[in-house]
C-alpha cells in the first residue's frame, strides 16, 4: 500500500500514525470528499464523532439543491425502471442529464406497461444542448438561466401568462402526456429552480400524471445521504464539535471553513474518483485516495495514503444509478492491502489509544 | 447596563444563544462565565473569551464584535442588545421581542424566523437576511429588520410577515415570499422569484423575471400607509413609497398575489 508523509514515501503504519497525530491536535478538523464505499463513509462518521470533526461531502451542492426544496414543498418522484416502463413523455431540463445512460435507455423504446403502454415516447428539452444523437423537441432557456425559464414555463402552464413565447407550446405538450417524467440535475437547476420544477409537476398532476427523476450526482451522494440519515438523523453536513451531530449546511461548508480560517486540519476521502479541491493545500491535510488514481501522489496532501478502489481493488457498497439503490460491487482484480475503512478505523484506534490534545 | 468585552478574536465560532439580558439577569459573574459558548471539542466558556460586567439590567452591550459570533440575540424575548462590531450567522434568529442593534455587519440568515422586535444592522448583511434557514418554516416572521448597508442575495427568502428595510439588496430579493413587506433602495436581478404574496418596493432593480407583468401606475391608500410606517425607520424609503410608482404583479408561476413596486420613470 503506497503512502507518503510530507512528500516522502512512508510505510502505511507510519502514515496512519502521522494522520492520527495531526487530527488529534486539531481544534476543528474537517472530513471532506466522502466519495467512497459505504464502509469507509461509515468509518469517517465514526472518526468525526470521536474527534469532534465536521463532515462535508463533495456531493453537497447537488444534495442540498434537492433537499432544500424537498424539506419545504416535497417532491413527486419515480424510479428509472418505472420511467422506462411507463413514460410516454420525457422532459429533459438543462445540459447535465444528457450525459447519463438513462436518456439513451428512454430514447430507445416506448412505454410497455401502464396507461400509456404502446404509445410513442416524446422527448422534450429545456435549455439542453440540442443533442443530435437523440431525437427531441428542444426549447431554449431564458437568458436568466434555467430557474427563470422554469418559472416562465410554469406561468404559461397555469394559464397566467398570455405572451407569444414557445413555452405555451411546450406546456401543451406536457399536459398531453399520459405519464410524463422530468429528468434534471439538481445542482444545475439550483434549489429555487428545483422547487419551481416540483411545483410545475404538481400543477401537471392536476390534469395528468407527471413525476420527477433527478439524476444522481457522480460522487456517491445518494448513498452517503442515506448513511448520514441512519447514522446521525441528519443530512450530511454535520459537525460533532459539541459531542452531538449538529446539522448546519452553511457552518459546515468545508470550503468556507477553510477560507475563514476556522478549520485547522482536513481529511480528504476519495477512494472513488473525485476532483480534489484547491483548498486542501492551504492547511495541514490527509488524503485517503484510490490507489492508481491521479491523486495518489506525494504532493496531494501532507499525508497521503492510497487504498483499494471499490469495484477494482476492493469490494464495497456503492450507489447504483441504474437501479436507484445501494448495491455491493466486488473487486474485479487483485485486492489491495487495505481499504479506506480499515485505514480510517486504524487512525481512530491510534487516536483513542493516545491522548487527545489538551485544550 | 451589562457589558461583555471580547478580549481577542475567537479561535472558533461561538454560539451566543444562551447569552441575553434575561438569561444573565439572575447570574453572578462567576456563574455567567461558565456558560458554554464554544462549538468545538475544546468546550470554550463565556469567561474564556469575554470580560464580564453584569448589573442585572435589561440592556446588554457586547463590545468588540466578530464574524464568528453566531446567534447573537437569538430567541430574544425582551430588553436590548447592542453589539459594537460585527456578528456571525443567525443574528436574532427566532427573536420574539426587544431590540437588537449591530454597529458592524452581520453574517447570513439575520432575523430568520423572528416574530417580533426590531433588528438594526448599521453595516452590511450576508445572504438570506430575513430568509429561512434550511428546513425552517419561514424567514422573517413578524419582526422588523433594518439593514442600513448592503444585503446579499436571497434577502427575505420565504419571509412570512414583518417589515424589511434595506439599502441595497442582491439578486433574488424576496424570493419565495409568503407575505410581508420589503423596502429597498435597490434590488438585484429577479426580485420576488417564486413569491406568492407580499410587497417589494424598490427605487432601482435588475432584470425582472418574465413571470412578472406590469400592471400600471396606481395611487393607493396602502402606499400612503406604507410611507407613513417607513418614515420613522428611513425617510428615504418613505419618500420612495410616497412618490410615483409602477406596479408589477407576480410571481405568476405561483399564486401570483405578490407585487413589486418600482420608481416610475
Amino acid at each position: 500500500m503506497a503512502a507518503w508523509v510530507k512528500g516522502g514515501a512512508a510505510d502505511a503504519d507510519a502514515a496512519i500514525d502521522a494522520a492520527a497525530a495531526l487530527l488529534a491536535q486539531a481544534r476543528m478538523p474537517v472530513i471532506a470528499g466522502l466519495c467512497a464505499e459505504l464502509s469507509a463513509i461509515r468509518a469517517a462518521y465514526g472518526l468525526a464523532g470521536a474527534i469532534g470533526a465536521s463532515l462535508d461531502p463533495i456531493a453537497g451542492p447537488s444534495l442540498y439543491a434537492e433537499l432544500g426544496s424537498l424539506s419545504r414543498s416535497g417532491a413527486m418522484g419515480t424510479t428509472p425502471a418505472e420511467a422506462i416502463g411507463r413514460a410516454d413523455a420525457l422532459f429533459v431540463v438543462g445540459n447535465a442529464p444528457w450525459d447519463r445512460p438513462i436518456v439513451a435507455s428512454l430514447a430507445e423504446g416506448g412505454p410497455t406497461r401502464g396507461r400509456a403502454a404502446g404509445a410513442e415516447r416524446t422527448i422534450l428539452s429545456l435549455g439542453g444542448p440540442r443533442n443530435g444523437a437523440t431525437r427531441h423537441v428542444a426549447y431554449p432557456a431564458e437568458p436568466g438561466g434555467l430557474a427563470i425559464a422554469i418559472a416562465h414555463l410554469r406561468a404559461c402552464a397555469k394559464g397566467h401568462l398570455a405572451d407569444e413565447t414557445a413555452y405555451h407550446d411546450l406546456a401543451r405538450r406536457l399536459f398531453a402526456a399520459q405519464y410524463g417524467v422530468v429528468l434534471y440535475a439538481a445542482e444545475e437547476v439550483g434549489e429555487h429552480g428545483v422547487e419551481m420544477l416540483q411545483g410545475l409537476i404538481k400543477d401537471l398532476n392536476e390534469t395528468t400524471r407527471f413525476f420527477s427523476l433527478p439524476v444522481s450526482d457522480p460522487f456517491q451522494g445518494r448513498a452517503l445521504l442515506q448513511l448520514s440519515a441512519w447514522t446521525t438523523g441528519q443530512a450530511p453536513r454535520v459537525g460533532f464539535g459539541r459531542g452531538l451531530p449538529e446539522h448546519d449546511p452553511w457552518r459546515f461548508d468545508g470550503a468556507r471553513q477553510v477560507a475563514s480560517g476556522e478549520a485547522d486540519a482536513a481529511l480528504w476521502l476519495a477512494s472513488l474518483p473525485a476532483p480534489r479541491p484547491d483548498w486542501l493545500s492551504r492547511l495541514p491535510s490527509i488524503a485517503i485516495v484510490g490507489e492508481g488514481s491521479a491523486d495518489a501522489t506525494a504532493d496531494a496532501a501532507e499525508i497521503v495514503i492510497a487504498v483499494g478502489v471499490p469495484g477494482a481493488s476492493a469490494g464495497g457498497a456503492i450507489w447504483d444509478e441504474r437501479r436507484g439503490a445501494i448495491a455491493y460491487i466486488p473487486a474485479s482484480g487483485h485486492a489491495a492491502e487495505r481499504d479506506a475503512a480499515a485505514v480510517i478505523e486504524a487512525i481512530r484506534d491510534r487516536i483513542n489509544a493516545g491522548t487527545l490534545a489538551e485544550c | 447596563m451589562s457589558t461583555l468585552t471580547l478580549r481577542a478574536a475567537p479561535p472558533e465560532r461561538l454560539d451566543l444563544l444562551r447569552v441575553n439580558p434575561l438569561s444573565l439577569s439572575g447570574l453572578s459573574v462567576a456563574e455567567a462565565s461558565r456558560l458554554p459558548v464554544g462549538t468545538s471539542r475544546r468546550g470554550l466558556l463565556l469567561g474564556d473569551c469575554f470580560t464580564l460586567a453584569l448589573d442585572g439590567s435589561d440592556t446588554l452591550t457586547i463590545e468588540g464584535g466578530s464574524d464568528r459570533l453566531d446567534r447573537v440575540g437569538a430567541s430574544l424575548s425582551g430588553g436590548h442588545i447592542r453589539v459594537v462590531g460585527d456578528v456571525g450567522q443567525r443574528l436574532g434568529e427566532g427573536m420574539v421581542g426587544g431590540t437588537l442593534t449591530v454597529t458592524g455587519s452581520a453574517g447570513p440568515f439575520a432575523g430568520s424566523g423572528a416574530t417580533g422586535g426590531t433588528l438594526t444592522i448599521e453595516g452590511d448583511a450576508g445572504d438570506h437576511a430575513g430568509g429561512a434557514a434550511y428546513a425552517a418554516k419561514a424567514g422573517l416572521d413578524g419582526a422588523t429588520l433594518v439593514i442600513r448597508g448592503r444585503a446579499g442575495n436571497y434577502l427575505g427568502d420565504r419571509m412570512r410577515r414583518g417589515l424589511l428595510v434595506v439599502g441595497e439588496a442582491g439578486a433574488f430579493a424576496g424570493s419565495r415570499m409568503i407575505a410581508g413587506t420589503i423596502a429597498a433602495a435597490s434590488v438585484g436581478d429577479h426580485p420576488g422569484y417564486g413569491m406568492r404574496r407580499g410587497t417589494i418596493l424598490a427605487r432601482a432593480h435588475g432584470a425582472i423575471a418574465p413571470s412578472f407583468v406590469e400592471t400600471g401606475t396606481h395611487d393607493l391608500v396602502f402606499l400612503r400607509l406604507l410611507a407613513r410606517s417607513l418614515r420613522a425607520l428611513s425617510p428615504a424609503h418613505a419618500d420612495l413609497a410616497a412618490g410615483a410608482l409602477k406596479r408589477y404583479s407576480g410571481d405568476l408561476a405561483t399564486l401570483g398575489k405578490g407585487e413589486l413596486w418600482v420608481a416610475a420613470g
